[in-house]
């Protein structure tokens, strides 16, 4: 049910009888052009509210625009002021820096869809699955704000479990030795108010990096090994570690660069967990200043409609960019 | 996986025991929101880790989080529910136009809905601000509806139209040769044939709805037509924080999730994977 894959037998009964989509001659399509109307409705909404603000995006990204009446055609400055645009820059550097972090982090995903997949019992697989979603029925704002609550200086729980297991001791000695200058004897540390702590923040947020969706698309993906791949593993002594390099690994890579690419893109886009977390200027010394947060930034914080349409299109370019890149190299199967 | 021998018992407690290492700081965040929702902050200074005796838990918290989160509450599942029952009815149809018939245009329309799949949707957030401006829909829920409604379609109408393609030809045709039109072909056919899915891809709607906070914010002016989202977002900006109460809030606002999954936990275990795949 997960990836529907038509078995040989529907396969072949498909061959003998025409598939759907039916073809009609443009004169029979004349006689059902009553289909048309079901599809009016929702092209009309996607016309309006998708195609048409991409297009006013190009189109005012060449004007000084402050979102009133008023605009002046500009041509390309704000793109040449985009790309002097030191803030621009940074923004893309924090965001490589938070898409590579990101990458690690599907790690313990794929391990614990393999560990639970590797359980003998069914009963077990299909509770643990269950654990894993669980945390997804907390709205995703409230897991942001109470992971927000951990960073707290004063009250949250990370300081509280660095002091408990005596770690900040080694902390400030890694500090003084390194010229750090983050961590500080008799002052609580300020994760997401210290400049050099917000990307360490951002990095840390949401330990274990358990994401549900992802353990479940590995799962189902793994589920399509048969016994028998495993029996003969069993027979040539493959160890644990083989198994998933030889076994495992090789058949979830489609889920793998699946999750890849949703995850950068999604990563590149978002700029909503910086935003609650640091502010729409992106924190102390505008740390943690995304592209997205950028453009939202100089739109809604400074009123320069026309700039934050222009930095939407070189974010724009830069994602098609990575989905033709990942259309011809990288290949998902539907 | 049952039937075979896959390891000894030993090597079994190692995996249920690194399983479980996970599992509890996963969901250490969800107790630490439940046993603080209880605490007032002295009590939780005192006693960070573990639930106090029951006799001396804040109800008190409870009753602010209730007064404050009900009404969000209730704005955000009107956005939801109407805005998933239209998304679906409308990308049904929608995607009965494309399985249905190849007629002259439909592949046109179909790359035009493909090619959106590409657009990064951030770059549209100022001109659809302002157009909704225009429209006179800011600070409306119905500007909250329609969005849904509009950035629902393309991925429903993706899925949608696989499963209906897979659908014996010969069911429509005997509804045809009976005199049934379209829309009772999609009734009687469609419906019933795709269900499961359907259910699928209300709940990955109705969820992404739940957890909608920019849009919201964007929009939504008037305190009484706050979504959970913005009323959370405003909950944590308050200066003096009384952390009892904003996790009791918290607590409060993922009730009706937790609802939904106790009722569908199968639909919702397999919505989650299979919606994502197919995107």
């Amino acid at each position: 049910m997960v990836q529907y894959h038509p078995t040989p037998r529907t396969r072949k009964t498909l061959a003998f009888s025409q598939p759907m989509p039916v073809p009609l001659s443009s004169q029979k399509a004349l006689r059902e052009w009553r289909i048309y109307l079901f599809v009016i409705p929702s092209l009309f909404l996607v016309a309006i509210f998708s195609y048409f603000p991409a297009i006013s995006a190009v189109y005012h990204s060449f004007f000084d625009w402050e979102g009133g009446d008023f605009k002046r055609f500009i041509g390309f400055d704000n793109f040449t002021r985009a790309f002097a645009d030191r803030e621009l820059w940074n923004s893309f550097f924090t965001i490589g820096v938070l898409v590579v972090a990101n990458i690690f982090k599907l790690i313990p995903s794929i391990f614990t869809a393999v560990l639970i997949h590797r359980l003998i019992s069914d009963k077990w697989q299909y509770w643990y699955r269950v654990l894993v979603v669980i945390p997804m029925i907390v709205p995703g704002l409230v897991t942001l704000f109470i992971w927000k609550f951990f960073f707290d200086p004063n009250m949250g729980i990370l300081n509280n479990v660095i002091e408990g297991l005596g770690l900040k001791g080694l902390l400030v000695a890694m500090n003084d030795a390194m010229g750090w200058n983050v961590f500080r004897e008799g002052l609580p540390i300020g994760w997401l108010s210290q400049p050099d702590l917000i990307i360490p923040s951002l990095v840390i947020w949401g330990f274990p990096w358990i994401g549900a969706v992802g353990v479940l698309i590995y799962l189902a993906g793994l589920q399509s090994i048969g016994e028998e791949v495993y029996e003969s593993a069993e027979i040539d002594g493959a160890n644990w570690w083989q198994k998933f390099v030889y076994i495992e690994f090789p058949l979830i890579l489609t889920q793998i660069r699946l999750t890849l690419v949703l995850l950068i893109i999604g990563t590149l886009q978002g700029f909503g967990l910086q935003y609650l977390l640091l502010g729409m200027d992106g924190g102390a010394g505008g740390r943690g200043m995304v592209p997205g947060l950028w453009m939202f930034n100089r739109a809604f914080g400074a009123g320069q409609f026309g700039y934050a349409c222009a930095i939407g299109m070189i974010l724009f370019v830069f994602i098609l960019g990575l989905t033709y890149i990942n259309n011809k190299y990288v290949r998902v199967e539907k | 996986m049952s039937s075979m021998v896959k390891g000894s018992r030993r090597s079994e407690m190692v995996k249920h025991s690194l399983i479980w290492a996970v599992l509890l700081f996963e969901l250490l965040p969800l107790y630490m929101m439940a046993q603080i929702s209880f605490k007032d902050n002295s009590t939780f200074l005192k006693q960070p880790w573990f639930p106090t005796e029951i006799a001396s838990w804040q109800w008190e918290n409870y009753a602010f989080a209730f007064k404050l989160i009900v009404p969000y509450i209730a704005n955000t599942v009107f956005v939801a529910v109407t805005g998933t029952l239209l998304s679906l009815t409308l990308s049904i149809c929608g995607a009965y136009f494309f399985a249905r018939y190849k007629v002259p245009g439909s592949t046109f329309l179909w790359a035009a809905f493909l090619f959106l799949m590409l657009m990064p949707g951030v770059a549209n957030l100022v001109p659809l601000f302002n157009l909704l401006k225009n429209l006179n829909l800011l600070n409306t829920l119905w500007a909250l509806i329609i969005l849904g409604v509009a950035g629902g379609q393309v991925f429903n109408i993706y899925v949608l139209r696989n499963f209906i393609e897979d659908i014996p030809k010969d069911l429509f045709e005997a509804a045809e040769i009976d005199g049934a039109s379209h829309l009772s072909q999609i009734w009687n056919v469609v419906v019933p044939m795709s269900g499961p899915i359907i259910g699928t891809l209300a709940i990955l709607s109705f969820l992404g709805k739940w957890n909608d906070f920019l849009m919201p914010l964007l929009v939504l002016r008037d305190k009484e037509l706050f979504t959970l989202g913005v009323g959370l977002i405003y909950l944590d900006g308050e200066y003096v924080k009384h952390w009892g109460r904003i996790m009791a809030a918290f607590v409060v606002s993922s009730l009706p999730i937790l609802v939904i999954f106790l009722f569908t936990m199968r639909l919702f275990v397999r919505g989650l994977s299979s919606g994502a795949v197919k995107g």
